[in-house]
């Protein structure tokens, strides 16, 4: 990566994006209490906006010698953001989303299957097994041995562990 | 002194404790080793289920994952020539030579009694050190501490990206994103934009799984499909001549890794390849040359990055700053369960610190058993393939960061950094910065604002009281010479002198 020749595809587009949220954070900050005093609760603010306005400025500077990549934007999208990245990315959305509704369980159930099957293109079988092992080691270490409270949604998974439960310990009773 | 040994093996007696170091070091070991896990990763994840826990518990678990986390990466370098862990790049450049050879059990053997040795050293300086530093540190100035925190951020800014301006960037960028919400002192809204979520400010935890985890598995899409490669290893334990032979270069890497990790923002992955770039400097005549397997360039960086690990938590207990990205993670980890690490942590809590030593040092015991057993299942663990392995990562950390709060907006906060990492990852910007400057914030905001209240907001007396004290004109000197050190100019004129190879 040290002493690069050509930039990367959107090197460019990247450091203004950063060089212009910089500056609208400087001005966010300054309305917090302008240049009243040095001690008050905008200067931290003002003063950290302002270095990241000169280093973005100079890295943006720096980028734009650097001499243009070939391939324009197709090079983009197969360098920075190529098919798997954005597929995989929607698939984590989705996940995020569903996972409040579907609860915990069965969106992660679906997600774990379909990112598998998609990532390793293999049999669908495989897959299925890969994920229902892992949900499963998932479930056992965090809800049970760490207690962390997740989302129930569809699958009442409490009913089913208090079901079980009772099952082990009449079965446990003569 | 009594109550100061009982806390120190504290988490060897309790069977709990003594099981959670275990689980953590082995865990560690494969968390450092897989390529595509990393310690950073899996203890930003753990502190959002972990916190409900007593915070001994959380410690032993976490110091566990830390030391085998450092070791681990080393042999994935040494088999796959792939270093699973930042820390483990310079032990690939001669351990990977050594594995050709058909030496890698040699070699894994060599590698972890020096990096057991090296967290020994780590860890008896940390012992040693501490508290006098902690003496030393309760004379500290609001200023002094606004320097060091300055000082951390242009280390890491400066060692470890493509360039300080990015660094820099990146640095600000976090200490800016850690005054989103109410003033602490005057209770103003920064950065609020009306919205009420936001006037509790942005998660520092979700902000850690996004840009260690998320963006971390978004990048290795990139690399999917590497094939495994297979070593024969055999004959793990080394030969006392071996080690005999490597400890005077050992003891000296170990100095290095030590120093390097108390900095301020500098851990185990920069005390690597300083301590290789010194082993190369001092052996005059090696038995095989640097870069096709010499043993010494396999020593010098795995005693130094475990020593790191001791050296880190020394400027983290003692001035609630972190030595290093881990660190800056377990202070987040601290924050949460109530306790405030700083110069009066060893005064009012020195249970805190005896239990860290005490279970740093069973942790690397554990590291010695299990370093030199288990390889074969070791091996296959390591090839279990990256499809299953990047959406359970994904998983975890969306639920790590749905567990903060129980709330889904710390997982938009996650994504929405995740997605920034990569980007930021692919321009040649560093990650480390940002998370240590939102640790840092509240420090370096409140303690500029004293420092200046006490100057009644006079700049120029600020300056001259800074140049007055000892201890800021130096840490403001050293701070000037991070800054020269990194100009065109002095690059130029060190041109001549051998450079360190720094990680791109």
């Amino acid at each position: 990566m040290k002493n690069q020749k050509t930039r990367r595809p959107g090197e460019v587009v990247f450091n203004a994006v950063l060089f212009a949220f910089s500056l609208f954070i400087f001005w966010q900050a300054y309305g917090i209490s302008g240049f009243s005093s040095l001690s008050s609760a905008g200067t931290f603010p003002l003063a950290m906006s302002g270095i990241m306005i000169v280093t973005a400025a100079s890295v943006l500077f720096r980028s734009m010698r650097l001499s243009v990549p070939q391939g324009g934007f197709a090079a983009f999208r197969r360098e920075v953001l190529p098919p798997v990245v954005l597929i995989f990315s929607l698939f984590i959305l989705a996940y995020s989303m569903a996972m409040k509704s579907l609860g915990f369980l069965a969106a992660s159930f679906v997600f774990l299957l379909a990112s598998i099957w998609f990532l390793e293109r293999g049999r669908f079988s495989r897959a299925l097994l890969l994920s229902i092992v892992s949900i499963v080691g998932v479930y056992i270490v965090f809800r049970l041995i760490f207690q962390v409270v997740l989302p129930e949604g569809i699958i009442p998974e409490r009913a089913i562990a208090a079901a079980i439960g009772d099952f082990l310990k009449g079965g446990a009773k003569p | 002194m009594i109550d100061a040994f009982s806390y120190l093996f504290m988490s060897w007696l309790q069977p709990e404790l003594l099981a959670l170091t275990a689980i953590g070091t082995c865990a560690g070991i494969y968390i450092g080793a897989i390529p595509g896990l990393s310690v950073t990763m899996a203890v930003s994840i753990l502190i959002s289920f972990t916190f409900g826990w007593q915070v001994n518990h959380a410690l032993a678990l976490m110091n566990g994952i830390f030391m085998g986390g450092v070791y681990g990466g080393s042999r994935t370098a040494i088999l796959l020539n792939i270093p699973g862990a930042p820390a483990a790049i310079a032990t690939a450049l001669d351990g990977y030579p050594l594995a050709k050879k058909g030496e890698a059990g040699n070699a894994i053997g060599l590698s972890t009694v020096m990096s057991v040795l090296g967290g020994f050293i780590g860890i008896i300086v940390l012992a040693l050190a501490a508290p006098t530093v902690s003496e030393f540190a309760i004379k500290f100035q609001p200023r002094d501490y606004m320097l060091l925190a300055v000082m951390g951020i242009l280390l890491v800014g400066s060692l470890s990206g493509e360039s300080l301006a990015k660094g820099i960037f990146a640095g600000a960028l976090g200490m800016l994103l850690g005054t989103v919400g109410l003033d602490p002192m005057t209770a103003e809204q920064r950065f609020t934009f009306g919205s009420v979520e936001l006037m509790n400010g942005i998660s520092p935890v979700a902000l850690m799984i996004g840009l260690f985890g998320v963006s971390e598995a978004l990048n290795q899409l990139h690399s999917l499909h590497l094939p495994a490669i297979r070593q024969r290893v055999d004959k793990i334990i080394p030969s006392l001549a071996d080690v005999k032979k490597y400890l005077p270069l050992s003891l000296q890497t170990s100095a290095i890794g030590v120093f390097i990790g108390a900095l301020p923002g500098t851990g185990g992955d920069i005390a690597a390849l300083m301590a290789y770039d010194h082993a190369k400097r001092v052996t005059k005549e090696p038995e095989v040359p640097f870069g096709e397997g010499a043993k010494e360039g396999l020593v010098a960086p795995e005693t130094a990055n475990n020593a790191a690990v001791g050296g880190a938590y020394i400027p983290m207990l003692t001035l609630g700053i972190p030595g290093d990205a881990v660190t800056a993670i377990i202070i987040g980890a601290l924050f949460i369960h109530g306790l405030n690490p700083g110069p009066l942590l060893l005064v009012q809590k020195p249970d805190m610190f005896w239990f860290t030593v005490g279970n740093l040092t069973l942790a690397n015991i554990f590291l010695l058993i299990f370093g030199l057993t288990g390889i074969r299942i070791f091996t296959r663990i390591i090839e279990c393939p990256k499809g299953v392995l990047l959406p359970l990562i994904l998983l975890l950390s969306v639920v790590g960061a749905y567990s903060i709060n129980n709330s889904v907006s710390d997982v938009w906060w996650m994504l929405g950094f995740g997605v920034l990492g990569y980007f930021m990852k692919f321009y040649g910007y560093q990650v480390g910065p940002v998370v240590l400057g939102i640790i840092l914030s509240r420090l370096m905001d409140d303690n500029w604002r004293r420092a200046i209240i006490s100057e009644r907001d006079s700049v120029s007396d600020f300056f001259f009281n800074m140049l007055a004290s000892p201890l800021s004109a130096t840490l403001f000197a050293a701070i000037v010479l991070i800054l020269i050190s990194q100009t065109p100019f002095w690059k130029k004129f060190r041109a001549g002198g051998s450079a360190v190879p720094k990680n791109g």
